[in-house]
């Protein structure tokens, strides 16, 4: 069977707009929108999508205000290879009781009242072939939790999308300029 | 650099197959059905060959634990078209499975048969889903697998080391393969450190490594046995 691809593509245009054989529709205009339209679906299909959150965590009123240590609510940051969430037990620690008198302390110590789990969502993901260690970065390198996370402790409410891209050339970039391994094997299995 | 490497001492290897069992459970080591076993389609990144010698009754069975010899000229890594297998730095034979497009080339160069394709999904009853070893991937259907001396050990090894502020010792990275062996037939460690058992036991007159005329430079050695046993 051979497509005749002219008239395939005026049947095309008819069908979009109805307006067959509109003129300013034809040749390179097609083409160019096509391709926006083909970019935006791209864009938007590599974005991740939006995390929520049990709870609006303020992360500046625990790590600067009430100067919590990241491994208060981050439980295994510096031995395990997950850092951890918190979950109810966690916050239970001090929000048992109502602290201050804002919409969102009266909501947490309602919902830990109720027996509610608080789940907290991974925000930064990593592929499943990567073998990354919390342990081997924060305790034995000593890097700043902001080198990967960027300015997650400075945060009011939690964001729904991770602040910082971390990929393989991001990890890669500071393994090189830090003569660390980069090595295969050392993180992918 | 280390350059670590193997001994296999086979006058101390009773074939109890505590290695093979040791090295299936250490790297989620799928397992497949016995009709699919049949047709070479089995996995064992460490096996335990089997062989009678001389006539019966006056017979022997001679027993050969055969890993992944990670070879220093590995003709797997000259085949492979997209660098999902490569030897690092020291000496151990690498397979990046995300990588591996599953051509099998790499399988059908290697002299010693231990690359393993994975045929189907790995499977695992229900009960035994949970004690999957969370440092070693699970591979998928359609790459190559294969034993990586237990790499993730090492690297746990040199975290705890680090950790610890001090040198990686011997003792720190041992295969599970070499853990399990009761008879302590399989010594594991550096071979160019004169302070590691392997590189004293390379040189032993026993000493032979598996085809080695091919030029593959194999780093697991063996150690013949005596005569008379």
């Amino acid at each position: 069977m051979t497509v005749r691809w002219s008239a395939l593509r005026s049947r095309a245009v008819g069908a979009f707009t109805g307006l067959r054989g509109a003129g300013w529709l034809r040749g390179p205009t097609l083409l160019g929108l096509l391709a926006l339209v083909a970019l935006v679906v791209v864009v938007l299909a590599s974005r991740s999508r939006p995390v929520a959150q049990p709870v609006a965590f303020n992360h500046v009123k625990h790590t600067q205000d009430l100067e919590l240590g990241c491994e208060f609510c981050h439980q295994n940051v510096n031995t395990g290879a997950r850092a951890g969430l918190p979950n109810a037990e966690t916050c239970s620690a001090c929000h048992q009781e109502q602290q201050g008198n804002s919409a969102e302390a009266v909501r947490v110590t309602t919902l830990l009242a109720k027996g509610d789990p608080l789940r907290f969502n991974k925000l930064f993901r990593l592929a499943d072939h990567v073998y990354f260690a919390h342990r081997r970065h924060v305790e034995i390198a000593k890097l700043e939790c902001s080198q990967c996370h960027g300015a997650i402790a400075t945060t009011r409410r939690p964001p729904s999308r991770p602040l910082t891209r971390v990929n393989m050339k991001f990890c890669l970039s500071c393994h090189q300029a830090k003569k660390q391994s980069v090595d295969c094997v050392a993180c992918h299995r | 650099m280390p350059r670590w490497g193997m001994v296999i001492d086979l006058d101390r290897c009773t074939g109890c197959g505590a290695c093979e069992t040791a090295c299936k459970s250490e790297n989620n080591v799928a397992t497949v059905s016995s009709d699919q076993a049949d047709l070479g389609r089995a996995t064992a990144w460490m096996r335990v060959m089997t062989e009678v010698e001389g006539e019966f009754p006056n017979t022997t069975m001679r027993f050969m634990p055969r890993p992944c010899m990670h070879c220093d000229n590995p003709p797997c890594v000259k085949v492979c078209p997209v660098a999902a297998t490569y030897i690092n730095d020291e000496g151990i034979v690498g397979q990046i499975y995300p990588r591996c497009i599953g051509c099998r080339y790499c399988a059908n160069a290697c002299p010693y048969t231990v690359k393993y394709f994975n045929w189907f999904a790995p499977e695992w009853p229900e009960s035994e889903r949970a004690h999957l070893n969370p440092d070693v991937s699970v591979r998928p259907k359609g790459v190559i697998e294969k034993c990586t001396f237990c790499h993730h050990r090492l690297q746990k090894a040199r975290e705890d080391a680090r950790a610890e502020g001090r040198e990686l010792r011997e003792a720190d990275y041992q295969p599970a393969c070499v853990d399990a062996c009761p008879t302590g037939a399989i010594v594991f460690g550096d071979l160019d450190d004169p302070q590691h058992r392997v590189a004293e036991l390379k040189h032993d007159a026993r000493a032979m490594r598996l085809m080695e005329d091919l030029g593959t430079e194999p780093k697991v050695y063996y150690l013949t046995p005596r005569a008379g046993t």
